[in-house]
C-alpha cells in the first residue's frame, strides 16, 4: 500500500533529513547510556529528539512513528525522573525502538508502507513503563536497603508453589534468573524454537515458571514473547552463552535477580515483593570516569552551524564545471603563445596575458573551495558503528570496547558514501575473528574485554582509516594450511612463501580462516570484496598483524575521489597516469640491464629481482612504422601490497592532479585501466590500473612456477 | 508500433556518407556533430573502437563506424566528421566521412529492410529512404553500437 502524505516532496526531504538527524542523536544517546551509565543530560538529549520526531511525524500523517515515538516518551520521561532505572532491557527496548523507528522512515522515504508494525514495540515499552509503576509500592522497602526499584519488566504473578520453589532454591545457593526473549519473527519454525529455549532453560538451571510453558508449547500456544524464570548455579554469562545457542532466537533480557555472590533467603512475608524489587546486578550505574572529550565533539558536531543543504549531483556538476574552465583556459593560454610569437608587442597579448593569469588563480581558488565544501567530518560514517559493534558484539557473546578516534577529520563525501561498507566489514571481522572468547583471552592474560579500534588521520595527501583490534592476531601458519586446502597455492609454494606474503593470501577470493562459519562476517561476502571496493577508490589496504597481539588493516585513501596525484608517462603517442600512491621510484636504465629468468624479463635492484612489464606488450600496442627500440628504457617501480614490479615505458612527462573520469559503460572494465583523464592540452589520458596490471604479472608467474618479489633468486 | 506512428509524419533524418554510400540516422539519437578531434586509443578494446576523446570536458568513447559495419577504412580528410549518438549507455562518438544535411522524409518514402540485402548485416539497418533518386540506409544506431559480448584478452 502507498502513502499519500498531504506533503510536497520537498516538505518529505526535510522531514527525512530531519528525522535521520533525530534518530542518530537518539542512537548515540542510548549507546552513551549504555556505556557510561543514566546521566540526566544525554536522557534529556534522547527525550529531546524522540519528543521532535513525534511532532514533525504526527504533523507528517505517520500515525505509527508518532505513537512509537509517544510510548518512547512515556519511558524516556520516567528515566529522566528517576523513577526508572537504564537496564540492559531498557537499552536493548531503546534500540529496538529505533530499529522501528528507521524501518518507518523508509517507508516514508520509498512511500511503501512496510511489515512493521508498532504493537510488539509499543507493549516492550509499555512492559517497561508498567514495571516501573508497579515496582513503586514495593520499592520503599527495597530503597530502604539501598536496591534499586527495578524488576524485570512484564512478569507475570507467580503462584504460591511457585515462589516456594523460588525461596527454596535461592535457600540453596541458586541465584534466580529472569529472561525475555523472542523469536525471529520469520523464523519458519516458532514453537520448535521455543521449546528448544525452554529446553535450553532446563538445562542450564531449573526452571520455575515460563510462559509459555512447555505444555503450551506442545499446544502451539505462542505469545510474541518468551518469559522464563529460573534457578541457575551457572554462573550469568555462561548462561547466556548457553541460551545464545539456540537458533532464530533473540534474548531481549537475561537478568540475575540476586547478586551472584551472596544470595541470601529473603525474609518469607516478603519473598515475592523482594524478588521484584531485587536490584538486578546489571543495572548499569554512571561511570566513574569523566566523561571523554569525544563527546565534546560529538557536541560540536550536533550545534547547529549556518549551513545549507546542497545535493551531491550539484557538488559533482560544480566539479566537473570547473575541470571545463581549466581545460579551457589551457587552450587560451596556447592561443597566447601564438599572438605573442605572431605580433611581438602587440599591447592585445598583454592585456590577454593578464586577464588568463588572473582566470587561473580564480579557477584554481574555485577548485580548492569546491574541493572544501564536499569534504565532511568522518564523523558523518562513523557514528554508524558504535551500534553495528554492539549488536555484533552481543550476537558473538563477546565483550567489546570500542574506540572512535579522529572522527573529526575531513574526507570528500563521494569517498564517505563508498568506504562505509568495506569498514564495516573490516569491523565485523575484527570483532568476529579477531577477538578471542572471554575465556581464551583470559588464558592469554588479556583482559576479558576485547578493545576494537577505529582511527582516522592525514598523512600527506591520504587518509588512514585504521580497523585494529588486541585480538588473537593472524596465525601465518594457520592462513599456510588452510589456503593449501582451499586449493589456493600448493603447499610447496605456501612452505616456501614468507610470513609477510602469506598474511596477504586472506584478501584471496575465497578464503577464510574461521573454522565456524558464523552469520556475522561469514556470509560469502569475503575480503577479497572489501579490497577490490577499497581499490575501486584508488585507495589500498594493508594488514599488520602479531600473533597474540592482534590486527590492524590500514586503509589509505586519497582525499577525494575525484582528483588524484599522479606520474604521467607516455608510450608511443598516449599519456599514460599512473597513481602515485603505488609508485616507489623511477629509474632509468640500459637495454642491458633486463635480464631473462624462467622466460620473464626482470631487473635486478639493490639485490632484489622485479619482474618487468612492458606496456606495448601488455596492452598489445601497435608500433607505428619506423619505430626504434629505444636503448635504454625508463622503468617505473610500482607496488602495491608489497608486490612490486617494474613497468617499463618510452618517457616520464611529470607529476601532477588529474580528474578522474570513467571510461563509461560502452567501454566497460578494461583490466589495466582505471579510467580516463583530460590533460592540460584538451587530450584524454588514461589511467592505469596498478593493482590489476600487477595481478596479470603474478598470475604468469605462477604458471611458470616462479615468486614474485620473494628477493631471491 | 514505430512504423505505423511515422505512416504520415516526417522523420528527421542526419545524412553522412561512408565510403560512397549515403547513410542517416534519427535526429533524436544523434546529438551533435563535431570536427574529428584527437582520439587517445584505448588498449584491450575491440578495433572498432577508435578510443575515447574530450567533449567539453567529458570523455566519450568513438568508434570508426566504417569499421563497425565491416566497410572499407580510409584515411580521416577534412570532411571526416565526428557524429555524437546519445543512447542508453551514454554517448558514443561516431567517426563519418562527412555530414551532408538533415532532411525531412515522409515516412511513406521509407522502405523497411529487405531480405535481399547481404552486404549489411539487415539487423542494423531500420530501413531504406529514397529522396530525390537518391538512396539512404537507415541506420538502427542503438543497434549498431551495441557492444557485443566482451572476448577475454
Amino acid at each position: 500500500m502507498g502513502f499519500d502524505f498531504d506533503m510536497t516532496a520537498e516538505d518529505i526531504k526535510v522531514f527525512l533529513d530531519e528525522a535521520d538527524e533525530q534518530l542518530q542523536v537518539m542512537e548515540a544517546g542510548v549507546l552513551r547510556l549504555e556505556k557510561e551509565g543514566e546521566s540526566p543530560e544525554h536522557l534529556q538529549e534522547i527525550f529531546r529528539a524522540a519528543h521532535t520526531l513525534k511532532g514533525s511525524s504526527a504533523t507528517l500523517g505517520h500515525r505509527k512513528m508518532a505513537e512509537v515515538t509517544h510510548a518512547m516518551e512515556n519511558v524516556l520521561d520516567k528515566l529522566r525522573k528517576g523513577k526508572l532505572a537504564v537496564s540492559t532491557a531498557v537499552v536493548d527496548t531503546l534500540f529496538a525502538c529505533l530499529d522501528v523507528l528507521m524501518s518507518f522512515k523508509e517507508e516514508i522515504a520509498t512511500g511503501e508502507e512496510g511489515d512493521v508494525t508498532t504493537e510488539g514495540i509499543i507493549s516492550r515499552l509499555g512492559a517497561i513503563d508498567q514495571a516501573a509503576t508497579g515496582a513503586t509500592a514495593p520499592v520503599s522497602a527495597a530503597a530502604a536497603q539501598g536496591g534499586s526499584p527495578v524488576a524485570p519488566g512484564g512478569m507475570p504473578p507467580l503462584s504460591p508453589a511457585e515462589e516456594g520453589h523460588l525461596r527454596a532454591g535461592q535457600g540453596r545457593g541458586l541465584t534466580p534468573v529472569w529472561l525475555l526473549a523472542a523469536v525471529d519473527k520469520n523464523a519458519s519454525m516458532p514453537a520448535v524454537r521455543t521449546f528448544q529455549l525452554l529446553l535450553a532453560v532446563g538445562d542450564a538451571g531449573e526452571a520455575v515458571r515460563s510462559w509459555p510453558t512447555l505444555q503450551e508449547v506442545e499446544e502451539d500456544k505462542l505469545g510474541e514473547e518468551i518469559k522464563a524464570l529460573f534457578l541457575t548455579g551457572q554462573r550469568l554469562d555462561a548462561v547466556r552463552t548457553a541460551l545464545a545457542g539456540v537458533p532464530e532466537i533473540q534474548i531481549i533480557e537475561l537478568t540475575a535477580l540476586a547478586s551472584e555472590t551472596g544470595a541470601r533467603p529473603a525474609p518469607a512475608a516478603q519473598a515475592a515483593a523482594a524478588v521484584m524489587a531485587y536490584q538486578a546486578p546489571e543495572v548499569l550505574t554512571p561511570a566513574a570516569a569523566p566523561a571523554q572529550e569525544k563527546s565534546a565533539a560529538a557536541v560540536k558536531g550536533g550545534k547547529n552551524a549556518r549551513t545549507v543543504r546542497v545535493d551531491v549531483d550539484v557538488m559533482d556538476n560544480l566539479m566537473s564545471l570547473v575541470g571545463e574552465l581549466v581545460i579551457d583556459r589551457t587552450r587560451l593560454l596556447q592561443v597566447l603563445t601564438r599572438l605573442e610569437t605572431e605580433r611581438e608587442g602587440d599591447d592585445m597579448a598583454q592585456v590577454m596575458s593578464g586577464a588568463l593569469a588572473h582566470i587561473g588563480r580564480m579557477t584554481s581558488d574555485l577548485q580548492d573551495e569546491i574541493q572544501r565544501a564536499r569534504m565532511l567530518p568522518v564523523d558523518n560514517l562513523f557514528r554508524k558503528f558504535p551500534r553495528m559493534v554492539r549488536d555484533v558484539a552481543q550476537k558473538a557473546v563477546k565483550e567489546i570496547e570500542f574506540v572512535i578516534l579522529g572522527e573529526e577529520t575531513e574526507l570528500d563525501r563521494s569517498v564517505i558514501e563508498e568506504i562505509g561498507d568495506p569498514l564495516m566489514h573490516l569491523l565485523r571481522n575484527s570483532v568476529d575473528h579477531g577477538v578471542e572468547p572471554a575465556g581464551d583471552r583470559l588464558r592469554a592474560g588479556k583482559p576479558a574485554k576485547g578493545t576494537v579500534t577505529l582511527e582516522a588521520f592525514h598523512e600527506e595527501n591520504y587518509i588512514i582509516i585504521s580497523v585494529r583490534d588486541d585480538g588473537r592476531g593472524m596465525d601465518p601458519q594457520r592462513i599456510r594450511t588452510s589456503a593449501v586446502r582451499k586449493g589456493l597455492i600448493t603447499e610447496d609454494a605456501a612452505r616456501r612463501m614468507p610470513d609477510h606474503e602469506v598474511i596477504n593470501l586472506v584478501w584471496a577470493p575465497g578464503f577464510s580462516t574461521a573454522e565456524q562459519v558464523s552469520d556475522i562476517s561469514g556470509r560469502g561476502v569475503g575480503l577479497d570484496v572489501v579490497q577490490k571496493n577499497i581499490e575501486k577508490l584508488n585507495g589500498s589496504v594493508e594488514i599488520r598483524t602479531e600473533v597474540g597481539k592482534g590486527t590492524e588493516f590500514r586503509v589509505k585513501l586519497p582525499l577525494t575521489l575525484a582528483i588524484i596525484r599522479s606520474l604521467q608517462v607516455q608510450v608511443l603517442d598516449t599519456t599514460y597516469c599512473m597513481p602515485l600512491s603505488s609508485v616507489v621510484e623511477t629509474d632509468r636504465i640500459p637495454v642491458s640491464a633486463i635480464q631473462t629468468v624462467r622466460q620473464r624479463e626482470v631487473i635486478v635492484k639493490r639485490g632484489e629481482v622485479i619482474p618487468i612489464l612492458r606496456l606495448i606488450e601488455a596492452f598489445e600496442l601497435e608500433r607505428p612504422e619506423g619505430y626504434v627500440e629505444p636503448d635504454e628504457y625508463f622503468v617505473v617501480i610500482v607496488s602495491v601490497m608489497g608486490k612490486q614490479i617494474g613497468i617499463v615505458v618510452d618517457t616520464l612527462i611529470g607529476e601532477g592532479d588529474v580528474v578522474i573520469k570513467p571510461l563509461g559503460t560502452f567501454i566497460g572494465d578494461v583490466p589495466g585501466i582505471s579510467g580516463a583523464t583530460i590533460m592540460g592540452d584538451g587530450d584524454v589520458a588514461i589511467i592505469l590500473d596498478i593493482s590489476s596490471l600487477i595481478n596479470t604479472v603474478k598470475a604468469e608467474l605462477n604458471r611458470t612456477g616462479s615468486e614474485l618479489n620473494s628477493g631471491r633468486r | 508500433m514505430a512504423q505505423q506512428q511515422q505512416r504520415d509524419t516526417l522523420t528527421q533524418i542526419v545524412v553522412f556518407q561512408l565510403g560512397h554510400e549515403l547513410y542517416g540516422a534519427e535526429i533524436a539519437v544523434v546529438r551533435e556533430v563535431g570536427p574529428l578531434q584527437r582520439v587517445t586509443r584505448v588498449p584491450r578494446t575491440p578495433r572498432y573502437v577508435e578510443g575515447v576523446t574530450n567533449l567539453r570536458g567529458r570523455v566519450i568513447p568513438v568508434v570508426d563506424l566504417r569499421r563497425r559495419l565491416g566497410l572499407e577504412v580510409s584515411a580521416p580528410t577534412k570532411a571526416t566528421r565526428i557524429a555524437v549518438a546519445e543512447l542508453e549507455a551514454g554517448q558514443v562518438g561516431m567517426i563519418v566521412d562527412s555530414v551532408q544535411e538533415v532532411l525531412r522524409v515522409p515516412a511513406s518514402a521509407i522502405e523497411p529492410p529487405s531480405p535481399m540485402m547481404s552486404k549489411l548485416d539487415a539487423d542494423y539497418v531500420q530501413g531504406i529512404a529514397k529522396v530525390d533518386g537518391r538512396l539512404i540506409i537507415l541506420l538502427d544506431l542503438p543497434r549498431v553500437l551495441q557492444r557485443e559480448e566482451r572476448k577475454v584478452v
